[in-house]
């Protein structure tokens, strides 16, 4: 024990490990919301939409505009919140109609390429609407301190997330176990052509999806925008950790990715204080560890 | 036969006579062509011709890349010498990782090969005292008889063109077509007594083996050699190229190379600040319009249908 | 064999109309003609924020200096190419500046990888290459050579800047925390040997290693509130920066522990936090809205005004003056004045003038092409970031320093080459 204290001294202090969860809880509860949206829509229409990252970063800068023209007041947060994922379901939406849905039948290859395609020009026109400049969404004054838990100052607004992110998760399982919609979507990630044949508009359904999938990718932006810098690159970065929470929790699985999002969050939240000079491989490491014991993921389902 | 002959012979005429009309700067192009389409056509024997689609080859390309330049750098080998072990290394590399790798099928082997790739360039990138780090090695120069770029264009047109007669001799081996036959059906192929893993993973570390010599080559032709080698977006250049250039053919990697590169080049020039959206949109075009990429535009026959590669 | 023979057409065809598109566009000068300086940087992506401020600067002087008659008879003229952040895409677009389209010299650059990629290659084809906006000092010191200058700031000038100011407090116990690549180690380093030297009685506590661009900065933040250090050096910058001080702040860390930082006192990343902003860090600045400096610099105003209409003219959605615009401003002209001096484009010629070093003024202050080591030593500005009117937060209390009194000098400077070349052997 002494030797595990002199190595990592902050173990013994407790209120800092308990904070450390908990931020890792919220590192995690942003991983989640980004990366259900990218599950969902592989589960149902096979596509590893790589513009899922853009469609974050197009939210984060929603975010920026709407309360930059709102008045301000505390409100105009929340209704920019509201509003801003709408948005990126709407464009979701277009580019699934005018674009993807033209290539369903092709080599699932190519909806990836087309998606990779559409990283390089959602950056540029983001570049054209806002300009180069770093922008930044503050905080709602009532969440822009922090609260004292056992003494070690949290901030609020992970609270706030914290409390959204279970809301949005319950709400799912409502939506996926619950309604006909949810059914249907289930349905379609286990036999898509099975679910064509008993006469379901499989086609509106994936638009569907891939419009509900991006209000989902809206929302994480959105809710993260407070906490970053919105800037160019945005895409990028979470782009890749959602990938990763995907594929560890299985993709298409809508669970695997909750509990694969809150182990990636509390894993990178104490590889830093572990191994902090290998916290940057630690993420793949990992991915490569739950692969190589369990091929499709935690909760995913074996191929075929 | 004849005909085939006739057309090889005038290729290599070509490629022969081109640094006698063409300036220095289309010879430096014509020799990063080649490295991608090397590079693409071994990526595509797992994809296009094994079914497997592996999303961090980069990895592959950057040891061969990095294994030349630190041999010839840091240990003093001659750039042959150098230049020889980076297949060698790029191969040790894809076989300890495709062993991994191919006990998986279809998203989640690209899944795994993605998780290799950043975690060979996380190493690179971490690893200063010998990698350099994120300024990585400068001044790999290949030795006086090979600086120019002429010379450096026949060296590479040698190397290049024999690895490509060697991936065609693999494709039309017995071992291309069971690779095929797993590619079309795994359970039959295990029936009649194949043993899928196992020329899966041989499949991996020859595209490995090549992606080194694709490495090794750029590495002295660029005289540097730098992390994004390892990183996953250039892990989406060959399947970019091969995916353009068309899949089903064993030239469709070559035809994306020209394609891809040329395009990339002209837009740069046009457009040195927006090229992203031209590019994207160029991207998007191709996808979208030609399903087989650029060899279909000169393809006018029926396009066979494949199995998909992921389900 | 119809496949073989289609692909040898495909690829005589691509290769016949890039030819027939290149051509055209290959140029064929003759005396007289533009003098043309091949110019890389990133122009796509996280880095622009730096890069767009920075080209708009530099087609500012371009247009100045033309309009008053060119360098020789001859206009100026940039032909710009994006590096993607990418050192083998800026080694190739440098080739391709060099080859293709036969540019006289290089120039650009934002990153330090970037930079001595362009300048290895700017070496062996025996090219004279201007860096003018990365800011690693390796570039002309350690692996410094006669085919590279460096047109404006290196790490080691603002890195002590910063350590002036700290050893001003009394605070012995440090901490830091630094994106872990070569320019964050590399501004640590220059700032702390510095302090230490300036007050040998400084400790480091605790140190904090971030990877470049880590979105989620809490651990950091409570490992330094833990660390019992009494201030803090960052060597963040950009987008990072920004989310780590928005990250810190329901944690009060900057009101606990004393925060030093180059980087957050340029208006790029102040005005983002806007009433966020850490009020108390000590930092450096471009202070182009401060009273005193404009007294003391009666030029600038006037070059503010005439920045934020042409940047107004030229579609920037933020026009006003920027650390970026004033750089690529200062390059277009240094570089100008080195052909002017050598009456010649001649790559020895030029070089010959770089070598002797000298010295211009600009707006904001003096800057000395030093000779010795082909750098460029410009003035300083470091300050305390305060709350300004209507929440705009500003740098305040500026101190302005001269590079020449902080900088590595001549003699430093060639035993850092000595070893370097040691260290190769």
């Amino acid at each position: 024990m002494d030797f595990i204290t002199s190595l990592f001294p902050w173990i013994t202090n407790g209120p800092l490990v308990l904070v450390q969860v908990m931020s890792g809880l919220s590192v995690g509860m942003f991983l989640f919301l980004v990366s259900v949206g990218m599950s969902l829509i592989f589960g149902v229409t096979r596509i590893v939409n790589l513009a899922h990252g853009s469609f974050y970063m197009v939210s984060a800068y929603l975010m920026v505009t709407l309360i930059e023209v709102m008045p301000e007041h505390p409100v105009s947060f929340w209704i920019a919140l509201l509003l801003a994922p709408v948005g990126v379901g709407i464009l979701g939406g277009v580019i699934e109609v005018t674009l993807l849905r033209r290539i369903y039948r092709r080599d699932p290859m190519m909806q990836l390429i087309l998606t990779f395609g559409l990283i390089l020009v959602i950056g540029t026109l983001v570049l054209l609407v806002w300009g180069p400049d770093n922008k930044s969404v503050p905080r709602p004054d009532a969440l822009a301190g922090s609260v004292r838990i056992f003494g070690q100052p949290f901030p609020s607004y992970y609270l706030l997330v914290l409390g959204l992110s279970p809301l949005v998760a319950v709400g799912l399982w409502l939506l996926f176990y619950r309604t006909r919609w949810g059914m249907l979507v289930r349905a379609a990630t286990v036999d898509r052509e099975m679910l064509g044949a008993l006469g379901v508009d499989v086609s509106k359904l994936y638009t569907e999806v891939f419009v509900f999938g991006s209000w989902l990718a809206g929302l994480g932006g959105a809710l993260a925008a407070p906490t970053v810098a919105v800037a160019l690159g945005m895409d990028g970065d979470v782009l890749i950790n959602a990938f990763v929470v995907v594929v560890i929790g299985g993709l298409g699985s809508f669970a695997g990715s909750l509990i694969s999002a809150l182990l990636v969050g509390e894993l990178q939240s104490f590889g830093i204080l572990i191994f902090p000079a290998v916290s940057i491989v630690l993420l793949f490491a990992i991915m490569a560890v739950v692969l190589i014991v369990r091929p499709w993921g935690l909760l995913g389902h074996p191929e075929e | 036969m004849g005909r085939r002959t006739a057309v090889w012979g005038i290729a290599l005429a070509a490629a022969l006579a081109l640094p006698l009309v063409l300036s220095t700067f289309f010879i430096v192009l014509l020799i990063e062509i080649a490295v991608v389409a090397l590079f693409a056509t071994a990526f595509n024997l797992l994809m296009g011709f094994g079914g497997m689609v592996s999303f961090g080859h980069a990895a592959y390309f950057a040891l061969g890349a990095y294994a030349a330049a630190l041999l010839a750098q840091k240990a003093g080998w001659p750039m042959l010498a150098a230049l020889a072990a980076a297949p060698l290394v790029a191969a040790l590399g894809a076989f300890v990782f495709g062993f991994f790798i191919v006990r998986l099928t279809h998203t989640y082997f690209a899944m795994l090969s993605l998780a290799f790739g950043q975690i060979v360039y996380t190493v690179i990138f971490k690893w200063t005292s010998l990698t350099g780090g994120d300024n990585g090695l400068l001044n790999v120069w290949p030795p006086t008889f090979l600086r120019s770029q002429t010379a450096y264009y026949y060296f590479t047109l040698l190397i290049i063109g024999t690895s490509f007669l060697g991936l065609y001799a693999i494709v039309n081996s017995p071992f291309g077509y069971a690779l095929k036959a797993i590619r079309e059906n795994p359970r039959r192929a295990r029936f009649i007594g194949v043993n899928v893993r196992r020329h899966q993973l041989y499949a991996f570390v020859l595209s490995g083996f090549f992606s080194g010599i694709a490495g090794g080559v750029f590495a002295f032709h660029n005289g540097s050699v730098f992390p994004d080698f390892a990183f996953f977006t250039k892990s989406f250049e060959p399947l970019v190229v091969v995916l353009l250039g068309g899949v089903q053919s064993f030239y469709g990697p070559l035809a994306g190379a020209f394609g891809f590169k040329l395009l990339e080049w002209l837009i740069s020039k046009w457009a040195p600040i927006y090229w992203p959206l031209f590019l994207g949109a160029i991207v998007i075009a191709v996808v979208v319009l030609l399903p087989q990429g650029f060899v279909g535009l000169l393809e006018r026959r029926a396009w066979r249908p494949r199995p998909t590669i992921a389900k | 064999m119809r496949i073989d023979r289609r692909t040898a057409i495909a690829g005589t065809i691509l290769l016949s109309v890039s030819l027939a598109l290149g051509a055209p566009l290959a140029p064929t000068r003759a005396q007289g003609k533009p003098i043309r300086i091949g110019e890389i940087n990133s122009y796509s992506g996280v880095a622009t924020v730096f890069t767009f401020p920075y080209k708009e600067g530099l087609a500012m002087a371009t247009k100045e200096i033309n309009d008053a008659g060119g360098v020789l008879g001859r206009p100026l003229e940039f032909i710009h190419r994006d590096d993607k952040l990418k050192p083998d895409e800026a080694v190739k677009a440098a080739r391709e500046l060099v080859l293709q389209e036969k540019v006289d010299f290089l120039a650009g650059c934002i990153t330090s990888a970037v930079g001595l990629a362009i300048s290895a290659y700017a070496k062996d084809a025996k090219v004279l290459y201007f860096a003018t906006h990365c800011q690693t000092s390796r570039l002309t010191w350690d692996e410094g050579h006669r085919y590279v200058a460096h047109t404006t700031n290196n790490v080691n000038q603002y890195a002590r800047v910063v350590a002036k100011k700290a050893a001003a407090f009394p605070y012995k116990k440090w901490a830091h925390i630094s994106p872990d690549y070569e320019y964050g180690q590399n501004l640590w380093e220059e700032f702390w040997a510095y302090l230490k030297h300036l007050k040998p009685d400084v400790q480091v506590v605790q140190q904090n290693w971030p990877k470049l661009g880590e979105t989620d900065h809490s651990s950091y933040i409570t490992a330094l509130l833990q660390s019992g250090a009494e201030a803090f050096f960052s060597g963040l910058w950009g987008a990072q920066e920004i989310a780590f001080v928005k990250q810190a702040r329901p944690f009060a860390l900057v009101e606990k522990v004393h925060y030093f930082t180059p980087a957050i006192g340029t208006p790029d990343e102040l005005d983002p936090l806007g009433k966020e902003a850490p009020v108390g860090a000590i930092t450096t600045t471009f202070p182009w809205y401060d009273e005193g400096v404009l007294k003391r610099h009666p030029k600038f105003t006037e070059w503010n005004k005439k920045y934020t209409e042409w940047a107004k003219a030229h579609g920037m959605k933020d026009p006003q003056p920027k650390l970026g615009a004033s750089w690529g401003y200062a390059s277009a002209y240094i570089i100008a004045e080195a052909i002017k001096r050598a009456k010649s484009t001649d790559t020895d010629k030029v070089i010959a003038v770089l070598s002797e070093g000298f010295e211009m003024e600009f707006p904001w202050g003096k800057v000395i092409m030093r000779g010795c080591d082909q750098q460029a030593i410009a003035p300083q500005f470091g300050g305390v970031v305060k709350m300004g009117k209507e929440g705009k937060p500003i740098v305040a209390d500026i101190e302005e320093f001269h590079g020449k009194d902080i900088v590595k000098s001549c003699d430093e400077v060639a035993k850092l080459r000595a070893a370097a070349a040691e260290k190769k052997k």
